[in-house]
């Protein structure tokens, strides 16, 4: 495989299969996350690639009925074990949503809280990290005279990039972004999708979107599922240039979905 | 052709009686709706009007020194609310301090915690709870809870906290089981319902991206209750808190039951007190002299007042509640 070259597995996904109750929504999936890579995932609603990404921190373990079956191995340890800390699990993996969702507190506290959920640190090295944090979510400029006011109060794309600063202050090592862009201006989009090309230098991503410029401006890999199956997985530039399937080449031509 | 020669005047002349008509009926539906408005504010002012002016009498013979005074003498007509006013008050408080944990903690387990299948006949139990008639929890107060407190509950109290400087006369004998305690304990047992169901309806209102973001960041249950729905929902939840604040110093029948009107002010907690609205159902049938009745409708307009000072309150917290989390968009 090529693609081996291309930087060491971080998460092996092994026959993932998803359930809502009764209903199958992945039908096992196997691929690889690279690290430091940027992986897009694409196809029509309800193709599964958001619960894809809901189960690569566990989230969907908040609600009941909803199952996985398979293996994702992190850096060689199954997540999926019951045995593992989800705390600690969702600490190692940041995620941001479609829509933004800033907790309803200042702006400072909606980064330090992430923090503090795990260390008590002294104020001066808390604001340290919050600007830092801020800062990597090229946000620091735009708030930095009002981080005592609420997050609610910032323009949407503001909030958008207040909760990618949140994901990354903690320093996670995956980070999932399920359509970060869809509620988000053009001019919004553009610093984001930058942002993303900066974060990956040193984060695993991950990013669903129904945008086949975003996935083929922002990716090194892309997937393309349909229906809960992955259909074509490889490096993005093959995938939107020389597609080997039928449907993946109907899909990113804009044929269907 | 006939409807090209109707037209375009012809509808235009149909439609403009149609229209006219319409904003008629408007303006006809816009009075009506400001009568309904304006009834409140008459009846509000009636209500005022007809307290002072029955309080009158009392207001001009005890000044306000009637807030401060705690003799109540029906036979030297002399009247002081001190007691009843400190009895809506505590026994308000303590319920307030039970119900508020209890119905938050009970609101929590159902939105958060309960299995499924339990969160619908729990939900309804507790509505239920909620509109069980105010006598019947007298009722059930004064002949099953307050028997059962004076045998099992009050005695070990009093002695375990004997000769403990101030527990002890806050818990000192002997023991009714009815008084102050029992009221306030019948309060929040009343108020419960109210929290908790309030409480749950707003925590329903988070939107779920919310918690899952939240989650997302490793935070535990109690991390995100406690950070995320409680402010989100604040303004809801001190709402339901205030509306169970006023049923309870308001609350009546039940109070009147079991809290032993006795107009003193004690130390004790397990002593007999009273509460305004108690007083005032006990005593007006037998108000005959020239100022008993009217030092009960002063009573009245003070618990009028009390409870709009109340509502007042919560409304400046949540204000400032709302500033100190920088205000919302």
């Amino acid at each position: 495989m090529t693609m081996a070259e291309n930087g060491a597995v971080k998460v092996a996904i092994n026959d993932l299969s998803f359930f809502y109750g009764e209903m199958q929504a992945l039908k096992k999936i196997t691929l690889s996350l690279r690290r430091n890579k940027v992986t897009a995932f694409i196809g029509p609603s309800g193709c599964g690639k958001s619960t894809l990404l809901r189960v690569l921190n566990r989230i969907y373990e908040i609600y009941p009925n909803q199952r996985a079956t398979g293996e994702v191995l992190m850096d060689g340890e199954n997540i999926l074990s019951p045995r593992q800390d989800l705390n600690l699990l969702r600490a190692k993996v940041g995620m941001v949503f479609q829509k933004p969702t800033p907790f309803p507190m200042s702006i400072f506290d909606n980064i330090a809280f992430g923090l503090q959920l795990y260390d008590r640190l002294p104020r001066s090295e808390l604001e340290g990290r919050v600007e830092t944090a801020l800062k990597r979510a090229a946000l620091w400029d735009e708030v930095k005279d009002k981080l005592h006011q609420s997050g609610n109060s910032l323009s949407g794309g503001q909030q958008q990039r207040l909760c990618i600063a949140r994901s990354v202050a903690t320093k996670p090592e995956l980070i999932l972004l399920d359509e970060p862009c869809s509620a988000l201006d053009p001019i919004s989009t553009a610093k984001i999708e930058e942002l993303i090309a900066e974060l990956s230098q040193d984060y695993t991503i991950t990013i669903v979107t129904h945008n086949m410029q975003q996935a083929s401006r922002v990716s090194d890999f892309t997937a393309f599922m349909f229906l809960g199956e992955l259909i074509e997985f490889g490096e993005t530039e093959k995938i939107f240039t020389t597609p080997t399937k039928k449907r993946t080449e109907d899909y990113i031509t804009g044929r269907f979905g | 052709m006939v409807d090209a020669a109707l037209s375009p005047h012809a509808t235009l002349a149909l439609n403009s009686a149609r229209l006219r008509r319409a904003l008629r009926a408007d303006q006809i539906f816009q009075r009506l709706t400001f009568c309904c408005a304006l009834l409140v504010l008459v009846i509000f002012a009636g209500i005022i009007w007809a307290l002072v002016d029955g309080a009158l009498p009392a207001i001009r013979a005890f000044g306000f020194a009637f807030l401060w005074t705690e003799v109540w003498n029906p036979v030297t007509e002399r009247f002081g609310g001190l007691a009843p006013i400190a009895g809506t008050l505590i026994t308000s408080f303590l319920a307030m301090l039970v119900a508020i944990p209890v119905g938050i903690g009970i609101a929590i387990f159902l939105t958060e915690i309960c299995p499924r299948p339990l969160r619908r006949p729990i939900g309804i139990a507790i509505e239920l709870l909620a509109g069980i008639p105010s006598i019947i929890y007298g009722i059930w107060g004064l002949f099953v809870l307050a028997p059962m407190l004076q045998q099992s509950v009050m005695p070990p109290v009093i002695d375990a906290f004997a000769g403990i400087p101030v527990l002890s006369s806050l818990f000192a004998g002997p023991p009714y089981g009815i008084g102050i305690f029992t009221a306030a304990l019948i309060l929040s047992i009343m108020t419960i319902p109210f929290i908790s169901a309030i409480t749950r309806d707003v925590f329903e209102t988070v939107p779920p991206v919310l918690k899952e973001a939240a989650y997302g960041l490793g935070a535990t249950t109690w991390e995100v209750l406690w950070n995320v729905v409680l402010p989100y929902t604040r303004g809801g939840v001190v709402g339901g808190i205030m509306l169970a604040l006023g049923r309870a110093l308001g609350e009546t029948m039940a109070v009147t039951f079991v809290i032993g009107n006795a107009h003193r002010i004690s130390a004790s907690l397990f002593a007999p007190g009273t509460t305004i609205s108690a007083a005032i159902a006990n005593e007006f049938t037998e108000a005959i002299g020239e100022l008993y009745l009217p030092a009960l409708v002063e009573l009245g307009l003070v618990l009028f007042f009390v409870t709009f000072c109340v509502l007042a309150l919560a409304q400046y917290m949540l204000y400032r509640l709302e500033q100190r989390a920088g205000g919302r968009s």
